[in-house]
Formats: C-alpha cells, structure tokens, sequence
C-alpha cells in the first residue's frame, strides 16, 4: 500500500513538473545495471577523467551482467523508469570467464519478450562496455538519453486508459 | 479409443503387479463425461479406472517432481506431457529411472467449452471419440460429428508434434492436423500492448496458470516472495503485468507449449499466444525446442560462443 502512495506522489510530482515546464527541460531517469569489472570501471574511468555525461542515469552496481535478472529490468519498467540500460564485459572479458555469455542468451530472450509484450524495445538498451572504455560509457548514456528525450516520459507498461492506480 | 483405452489398463495392470512401479498417473470419468479427472492408481484390480478420450486434457507431468522423486511412478502420456517429462529430466527434476512412460500418440484434445459452441447440448453428451478429421461425439440423440478446428484447443490446432518423443511402451495413432492455426498477436507494438493490457487486466492472481505448470516448480515462486518484493499480490493491471511478464521470462526456453496455463485460466488470459512467441523466437535464434530429448541442457543453463549479439552497438 505505502509503497504504492509513494509511487503515486512521485508520478503527480513528475506530472505535474511536466505541465509547468517546457518539454526540453524534461529530464529521463534512466536506469543503469553495471558490471563491477568492466562496466562500472568503465563508468568510473569516465568520471574520474572528468567526462559529461547527463546525470539522468541512476546506476546499480552488480558483480556480473550475469547477476541480472531480466526481472531487474521488467520491474524497472514496471516502476516506471523511462529507460533501462544494461552493461557488461565484452564477450571473453567476463571476470568470471563466462558470466557475460550466459547474460548474453537472457538478454536476447528478455527483448524478444520486450517485443511479444508490445513494450517500447528501444527503451531498453544492452551494451558491451570495458573498464577502458570510459570515453564509449559517456557517450553511449549521453545517445541513450537522447533517444528516451525523443521518446518521451515512459506511459507506463500497461496502457493509460487501463490504469487504476 | 477403447482399444487404446483397453491397452493402457493392461500395460497399467501388468506394471503395478510384477512391482515395476509403486503408482500409475492417469486420467480417470469426470463429474461429467466431457471432463477427465487425474486419477492415482496404486493397485491393480483399479485399473479400469483409467480412460482415454479427447477430454483427457491435464498434463499429469506436472506431479512427478514431487511424487516420482523417491520412487517409480508409471504415467500415461500425451506427446506434449511427455516434451514436460522430458524437460523436467533435463532440469534434474526427476530421474529417467523413476518413471515408466506410457506414451500416447495424439490426434488433439478437445476444449469442452467449444462444445457448445459447436451446437451440442452438453447434458446430452454421454461420450467422445475421435473420428476422421474430427470429434465424434456421443449423445442420448445419437452421435455428432464435429470438426477438429471447431472444438479442439487452441495449443491442439497450433501442434505437429504429436508423436511421443520419449517413451517406454506407445499406443494409439497420432493424427496430425490438417492446417496449423496462426496465432492472434497484433503486430504493431502499441496494439500488443494494448492487446496484454486488456488481457492481464483480467487476472484475478489465483495462480492457476502456476500451479498446472509442470515447469513451475520453484519450491518459493517470486511471485510469493515478500523480499525483494518483485511483485504485489493484488490484482492491478500493473502488478498482473509484472507478474505475466517475469513468469513468461523464467519459462522462456522452459515451456513445452501444453497450453494448460491458458486452459486453466479462469478469466480467459491468451497466456499460450505468449510463451508461443517466446518459443518461436527461440527456435529461431538458438534452433532450440524445449522438451526435445536431443538438446543436451536447458537453453539458459548453456550458451556458445557464436550466439546472437542483442548490443545494439549504437
């Protein structure tokens, strides 16, 4: 119950931030799943050489990309995050040699069901980033956040009309 | 039928007397005839309990984790029980050795629902068979012929495996259909979504589609963890949506396609036109077909080195 009035403020707050200010001004809260090794290395290589990236990614350190659940994912939508990434060590790279291959047969299967649910697939976006690749980190959130900029505020998994919250 | 039906009794009988297995699963009359019940048998003289017809619709695999894991169970099997058999070996459910397969071969299973539809008076009915292209039906009036592609299940009409992949004695034909049926997913993504809004906003969480499912059986399901919490208990559309979802995720390359989630949804959820999709974009990526005896391990307990890429690369 609490969980969900919560939920609730939080989406009229949003909303109604998004009625007095222009569009341009609207921000994407993205969610970010990192691998420790490479990823999140990567993402710290990023800070540490003091790129820009916009600050609309929220990120979640895990030990593997095979450490995700695609439920991670479902619920960040469910919960109404306007996209989600996911990072891993580059196929061979895995710290646990082979974490990434298994997350890698999930993550295809996750947007095949994305796609049969009708849910936005480019919402979601999975990518091989290495603990040297803080420059590709920025820029590949600084993409995404344009793409879920051009897309809009997520509408919800379910359509609009449906909602009983 | 009754010859079938004759043969599955004495094989059942010989089994349980010469000590082979300690239970035979099976499927035994409804309340009425155009039900079947699932029926444990673990004397021999109750074999006559035992039927087959095309009412015998539960996949009876969905007892063996708990049943056969300490013993030797016997089962009459359809092919697509069997493809749950199968997977359920490959998931170290249960042992090869526990289990004596009395496999069937399938000519569809009707939906008693489309009964009445198709103009029979379901008080009337006093028995069904099969019959050339069809259901023959067996009424104080006399008999009735009905098409397959008006009464049988939707999974029945989608399905050309109905031969037993895996058995230890066979009996009866296996007649394919004459047509497969396609399936009904919009295709633009607004109207899928719109399509499993409408669908899941139905569900009243009772977890049926679970608890038939031979492939669920998680001792807790996430969906009963309070934490983490992955989803709420109450019916909502977007707690349904998350529930349908991870369900769907965690069969995916699991599911056998028996359709009993749908068929023992009692709001009428499509939940079978979704683990279609995901079975069909898993043949098509790994050629992988769940409860094939010749895969080696479950989809998501292995991968190669050369699988699909889903880094979009941007």
């Amino acid at each position: 119950m609490s969980e969900d009035a919560v939920l609730v403020e939080e989406k009229a707050e949003l909303e109604s931030s998004e009625s007095t200010q222009q569009e341009r001004t609207w921000q994407p809260i993205i969610l970010g799943i990192l691998c420790n090794w490479c990823s999140y290395a990567g993402a710290d290589l990023a800070g540490t050489s003091r790129l820009q990236y916009p600050e609309s990614i929220r990120i979640i350190r895990v030990p593997c990309s095979g450490r995700v659940d695609p439920a991670f994912v479902l619920k960040a939508f469910r919960k109404g995050f306007d996209g989600v990434m996911v990072l891993g060590c580059h196929p061979g790279d895995c710290h646990y040699a082979k974490g990434n291959y298994y997350a890698r047969r999930r993550i295809t299967l996750l947007q095949d069901l994305l796609k049969a649910l009708g849910l936005p697939e480019e919402r979601f976006h999975f990518e091989w980033v290495s603990a040297s690749e803080g420059n590709r980190f920025a820029e590949l959130v600084q993409e995404f956040t344009e793409k879920i900029r051009r897309l809009g505020p997520f509408k919800g998994v379910v359509t609009p009309e449906k909602k009983t919250l | 039928m009754f010859e079938v039906e004759n043969k599955i009794r004495q094989e059942a009988k010989r089994v349980l007397e010469n000590g082979l297995v300690e239970l035979v699963i099976g499927w035994a009359p409804g309340s009425v005839p155009f039900r079947t019940t699932p029926v444990f048998i673990d004397r021999p003289e109750d074999v006559d309990k035992l039927v087959w017809n095309p009412v015998c619709a539960n996949n009876l695999a969905v007892y063996l984790p708990k049943i056969a894991k300490d013993r030797k169970v016997g089962i009459v099997a359809k092919p697509c029980d069997i493809r749950s058999i199968v997977a359920l070996i490959q998931e170290n459910q249960v042992k090869r050795d526990n289990i004596y397969i009395i496999g069937l071969g399938c000519a569809g299973v009707v939906d008693p629902s489309r009964l009445e539809l198709a103009g029979v008076r379901l008080s009337d009915v006093t028995a069904l068979d099969w019959a050339a292209d069809g259901i023959k039906v067996i009424t104080l009036n006399g008999e009735q012929l009905l098409k397959s592609t008006d009464v049988h299940r939707d999974m029945c009409l989608a399905c050309t495996k109905r031969e037993p992949a895996l058995f230890d004695v066979k009996f009866g034909e296996a007649v394919l259909p004459s047509e497969v049926k396609p399936r009904e997913l919009p295709e633009l993504p607004e109207e899928r979504q719109k399509y499993w809004s409408e669908q899941f906003s139905k569900c009243i969480r009772c977890y049926a589609c679970r608890q038939i499912c031979p492939n669920c059986y998680c001792e807790v399901c996430f969906a009963d963890r309070v934490e983490p919490k992955w989803t709420a208990k109450k019916a909502v559309p977007e707690e349904n949506w998350m529930f349908h979802a991870t369900r769907a995720m965690h069969l995916a390359g699991r599911c056998i396609q028996c359709g009993e989630c749908e068929r023992v949804c009692p709001v009428g959820i499509r939940i079978a036109e979704l683990m279609r999709e995901m079975a069909e974009a898993v043949k098509n990526k790994y050629d992988y077909e769940a409860g094939d005896p010749n895969e080696e391990a479950p989809l998501l307990g292995t991968f190669r080195e050369n699988d699909v890429d889903p880094a979009q690369h941007s």
